[in-house]
């Protein structure tokens, strides 16, 4: 964690002064990308540099779905599974996920390329059905695309 | 002052209150789970709803976090407030265990009470409950048991809010939200954890010292003071209730402290105790010393109280170094009745610090870990470095007492409650009761006197030192 | 045509979210204009002239928010832009972020004048990815040009603005749970009173506004508040940022004049239902409103006004479009799953009852339903309305007995046959 300080230090600027506990949040998207998860170590880390509870970081980190404790496959494959993906074919293609890469939702193929995940509401209902690769969402999948996609991830 | 109307009786509020604290200091009940006079409002367990009245119609809302305005009207059992309490217990039982029978809390438990009073039908769910962790060492002393647990969050609020450890948290979210500790193992150092164990107001939080031990309707508490620290804590000692005296079992239990509580004091303690407080069996239950000896050899209770009567009656210079653990009574019965055979008395402090405990902070814990040195000082002076050198009888009283340090050749009169290697050294030794078999009161250090009552009888054996004082100053001269 | 439009006034390009481009459109001149001419409340008084109700949700007058704040009350105020945009079927904001995020800056520059605020902050759900990227580099373009930090364009108005970005929590649209949120904690809503615009982020007052109602500020202060009123409806005036999705043709984000009717909305803008398929029902706005059979909602203008005499909302503007054939009993399946998984569990009714829906439901789907079981879900619902510390618990209430009420039949088949009266799925594309 303590090469993001600097990095830390300029996003504080940003805040008004006393806002310390409002860098949690964006501290810990911060290490989680750098890190690919937020390990024990920056939570005390974290919290020493804060000045905040270190409960306060667990909890937020048990919170937020985005926030994950443990590392993950290279290739986190997201699926939404709302309402208005489900109308337009996200559950069939939750079932080809599930069969193309052999794993559940929640679970990591034994290569460590692909996590699988569901996900309720990307925000891109009008696109439907979507599907998030790490940061990058793909809209209107189909099976055929997410083959593609997924055979161009390494 | 604000008048309001509580189910049509006029109330005067303070002007900061709720409808909620006006109802409960006007005599009103209204039932609460997450509320706490101590605590910040959370406002997450909704029983506390009443149905204010306005001209527009009338609405409900939970009471705990509605602010009193002059000429309002509430109800606090109207057939919606009914209603909507059952609908509410009904969903706190929901994914509750509902095993009193096997609950340490049963027979004290706020959400048993609520379900008798406010709801009494039995669930109308047919799935099954979300299964949670049983038996989750919260920390060495706590158990929690995650299913019982309705998430109240006031033991969450405590360690934020008045221990300022801020060791516990709720995780993960929804139905399956988690009470849990830091994991950096914090809440195992907060000397006030045990006060989560009463603010629980169901079975989640359980002290593993009682776990198992005792339901609570065979016990009885009997008010007492924490000897711990001068702070002297308001406390109550949990012990078998006489009718229902174990003979079979471990006839111990009948004279064990089962649990220690605190006893609300906004003077000395507020609702809180800590820790040490909760452990004072560790120091009472010691192994006692029932034996009255001259020089290690045992004797009559009569026959020990005749020697030290000879040997004060004979000593040219006697001192007196009295207990800091006594009580105001005791100390007044020796000033009495003792001190003007004695050249000197000084006050003895009893204990030190043990190893590794709190010395002091600001909210509770004292530096100064015995009960009454206050009340032993209004009386007598603190001790000099050294004894004076003609000294040849000392009477000691209490623990803590130097004997390596004593003058040379000096007899000694030991009043003892434990067993300790220099109760056979001393001349003469005299087993005296303890704490919890008398009353009496201490003073602690900011001057507030509290008062004890005894749990349990003393044995014949055992000398009261009030009582033995007046025997041992008794005019009446033994022959020589 | 849906009428005027205030928003998509412009074609949307590969360069279109610049400044550059902005400025080109007459972008930050409504910034200089009311720094130079305008007092603070006298920009309030404009946005309350107007008329612009909220478009998070639960269409509350702007103006009357901001009159909440004192401006002389000594105190910091903050201002913040809700771009949480969690309500499944909701995109619309996006829409703004990706392609006009300077008009939302400036929008929020001209509140934080009107409010006096030093600091204001956009918090934007954590999966928005583009959207957010789009927002920070209009961030650093404006303050390279001065459009943020100290002494803006010369005035004595300083402000300072933050894009903070969620992490994956429904409830923190909702403007409490923000607010807690952006102090670095759990997302728990707070109870009322006090209210936000009283003590908000940490206890000082705090306005927090969708995204679509502060994009509206610009315009209405650039044109005053007389011109916006001319648009829409007497009582919702303006337009609205409609996202529609589901079983429509042509599913986006489409900006209508408040009146304009649903029905040419369907055949002209979305061109028809999937496939030409019938009409079922439509949710008009985000899950969380209560859905419209056809017959309900074909003869209704898109107007808030309208929606809420006919028992339902525009709500997020989140139109979900359902075709005939579509299971209703999954649907609502979906439903409960998602506000079960998004429950914070801080208050009672709202953590067990949600569980509890959605494990009846499963049961149901699951062909073990019981005679009793749609009693129950209207019991869950009814104690979710009204006794809750958010508006969730009501929400996910309203949401679920409107489809009872209106498709009673299909869960009355499933919990007699163990089997859908629809094929059971939701999807009716491929059929």
């Amino acid at each position: 964690m303590k090469h993001l300080v600097p990095e830390f230090e300029r996003l504080k600027a940003r805040f008004p002064a006393g806002f310390e506990s409002s860098l949690v949040l964006p501290c810990l998207r911060r290490i989680q990308e750098d890190r690919g998860f937020v390990a024990d170590s920056d939570i005390a880390g974290l919290a020493a540099y804060l000045g905040v509870p270190r409960i306060q970081i667990e909890e937020a980190l048990s919170f937020y779905t985005q926030f994950r404790r443990k590392p993950i496959g290279r290739w986190h494959v997201q699926a939404c599974r709302n309402v208005s993906c489900s109308m337009r074919g996200a559950e069939r293609l939750i079932d080809h996920l599930r069969r193309r890469l052999g794993v559940a939702p929640g679970e990591t193929t034994p290569d460590g390329r692909f996590t699988l995940s569901t996900v309720e509401c990307l925000g891109s209902c009008g696109t439907a059905p979507v599907v998030m690769v790490n940061d990058a969402y793909h809209e209107g999948m189909t099976a055929e695309k997410i083959d593609a996609l997924l055979a161009g991830l390494e | 002052m604000p008048e309001i109307f509580i189910d049509g009786r006029a109330v005067q509020a303070e002007k900061d209150q709720t409808v909620l604290q006006a109802a409960l200091a006007n005599g009103i009940f209204i039932p609460y789970f997450c509320w706490h006079p101590q605590l910040s409002v959370a406002g997450n367990c909704r029983i506390c709803v009443v149905e204010v009245e306005a001209k527009g119609g009338s609405w409900l809302d939970i009471s705990c976090n509605m602010p009193v305005s002059e000429g309002m009207r509430v109800r606090t059992d109207s057939e919606e407030v009914r209603a909507q309490r059952k609908a509410i217990l009904q969903f706190i039982t929901l994914n509750h265990p509902v095993d009193c029978g096997i609950c340490d809390k049963a027979g004290e438990c706020t959400l048993q009470d609520y379900h008798y009073a406010y709801n009494g039908a039995p669930s109308i769910s047919h799935d099954p409950k979300v299964r949670a962790t049983k038996f989750f060492d919260l920390s060495r002393r706590i158990l929690l048991d995650n299913e019982r647990c309705i998430l109240c969050s006031r033991c969450v609020r405590f360690t934020r809010e008045i221990s300022k450890s801020h060791a516990l948290g709720i995780e993960d979210r929804g139905d399956h939200s988690l009470v849990r500790p830091a994991e950096d193992g914090c809440f195992d150092d907060d000397p006030y954890s045990d006060n989560v164990i009463d603010l629980c107001p169901v079975g989640a939080l359980l002290a593993k010292s009682f776990l198992y031990k005792a339901r609570v309707w065979y016990l009885r508490p009997t008010p007492s003071v924490c000897p711990g620290c001068e702070r002297g804590c308001a406390v109550n000692l949990w012990h078998r209730r006489p009718e229902w005296q174990l003979n079979a079992l471990d006839p111990r239990q009948n004279t064990a402290i089962a649990r220690v509580t605190p006893r609300e004091n906004p003077a000395v303690n507020g609702p809180w105790i800590c820790n040490k407080g909760r452990d004072l069996a560790a120091i009472f239950e010691r192994a006692r010393a029932e034996q009255a000896m001259l020089k290690g050899a045992p004797v009559g209770l009569a026959e020990a109280i005749a020697a030290a009567r000879r040997l004060i009656e004979a000593a040219r210079h006697p001192v007196a170094l009295v207990s800091n653990w006594g009580s105001n009574e005791e100390l007044a019965a020796f000033k009495r009745s003792l001190a003007g055979r004695f050249s000197a008395a000084f006050v003895k402090i009893d204990r030190q610090p043990d190893p590794g405990e709190r010395l002091e902070d600001d909210f509770l814990i004292k530096r100064d870990k015995n009960p009454n040195t206050a009340g032993a000082r209004a009386l007598f002076d603190d001790a000099p470095a050294a004894l004076p050198a003609a000294t040849d009888l000392v009477l000691v009283w209490g623990e803590g007492g130097d004997f390596a340090r004593l003058p040379a050749g000096a007899k000694t009169i030991l009043l003892g409650s434990y067993l300790a290697p220099e109760n056979g050294h001393a001349d003469v030794f005299i087993p005296v009761s303890i704490q919890t078999e008398r009353r009496g009161s201490y003073t602690n250090f900011a001057g507030v006197v509290s008062t004890f009552e005894p749990c349990f009888a003393k044995k014949p054996a055992v000398a009261d030192a009030e009582a033995l004082f007046a025997q041992l100053g008794a005019e009446e001269r033994v022959p020589a | 045509m849906a009428g005027t439009k205030l928003l998509m006034t412009f074609p949307v390009t590969a360069t279109s979210h610049t400044l550059a481009d902005y400025r080109a459109r007459g972008g930050y001149a409504t910034l200089a204009r009311v720094l130079r001419e305008m007092k603070p409340e006298d920009v309030t008084k404009e946005v309350t002239a107007s008329g612009l109700q909220g478009r998070g949700g639960a269409a509350f007058p702007v103006g009357r928010k901001w009159q909440v704040v004192h401006l002389d009350d000594g105190q910091p105020h903050y201002l913040c832009a809700n771009a949480d945009e969690g309500e499944p079927g909701t995109f619309k904001d996006r829409w703004i972020l990706e392609n006009a995020p300077h008009l939302l800056l400036e929008s929020m520059l001209i509140a934080s004048y009107a409010l006096q605020v030093r600091n204001a902050f956009v918090y934007i759900r954590g999966e928005f990815d583009l959207p957010y990227r789009r927002l920070a580099a209009a961030v650093e373009e404006a303050y390279g040009a001065g459009y943020f930090g100290e002494r803006i364009l010369g005035s004595d108005f300083s402000c300072d603005v933050v894009v903070y970005r969620g992490a994956g929590s429904y409830v923190c649209g909702e403007a409490s749970a923000l607010i807690t949120s952006i102090e670095g904690k759990r997302g728990y809503p707070r109870n009322r009173p006090p209210r936000l615009t009283v003590r908000g982020l940490y206890q000082k007052p705090t306005v927090i506004n969708n995204v679509e109602s502060l994009a509206n500020i610009t315009g209405i202060i650039a044109n005053g508040a007389e011109a916006f009123r001319k648009v829409g409806t007497a009582k919702a005036p303006g337009t609205r940022l409609l996202s529609v999705s589901g079983h429509v043709e042509r599913p986006g984000v489409y900006e209508v004049e408040s009146g304009y009717p649903f029905r040419d909305f369907l055949r002209e803008e979305l061109g028809g239902v999937l496939g030409g398929r019938a009409l079922k029902a439509v949710i008009p706005g985000g899950i969380s409103a209560k859905v419209l059979t056809a017959a309900e909602i074909e003869p209704l203008a898109l107007d808030q006004s309208v929606f809420e005499a006919a028992g339902s909302t525009l709500g997020s503007g989140g139109m979900i479009v359902i075709a005939e054939g579509t299971c209703m009993v999954r649907l609502l399946q979906v439903m409960l799953r998602f506000y079960h998984h998004e429950s914070c569990g801080q208050c009672t009714p709202c953590r067990e009852g949600m569980g509890w829906m959605h494990r009846v439901i499963d049961r149901i789907v699951a062909g073990q339903g019981r005679p009793e079981d749609v009693a129950t879900l209207y019991h869950v619902s009814r104690w979710n309305d009204g006794t809750t510390i958010c508006g969730m618990g009501d929400a996910a209430g309203y949401a679920t007995t409107a489809i009872l009420d209106k498709f009673r039949d299909e869960f009355d088949y499933w919990i007699a046959n163990g089997r859908s009266k629809h094929r059971g799925v939701l999807e009716v594309g491929n059929a």
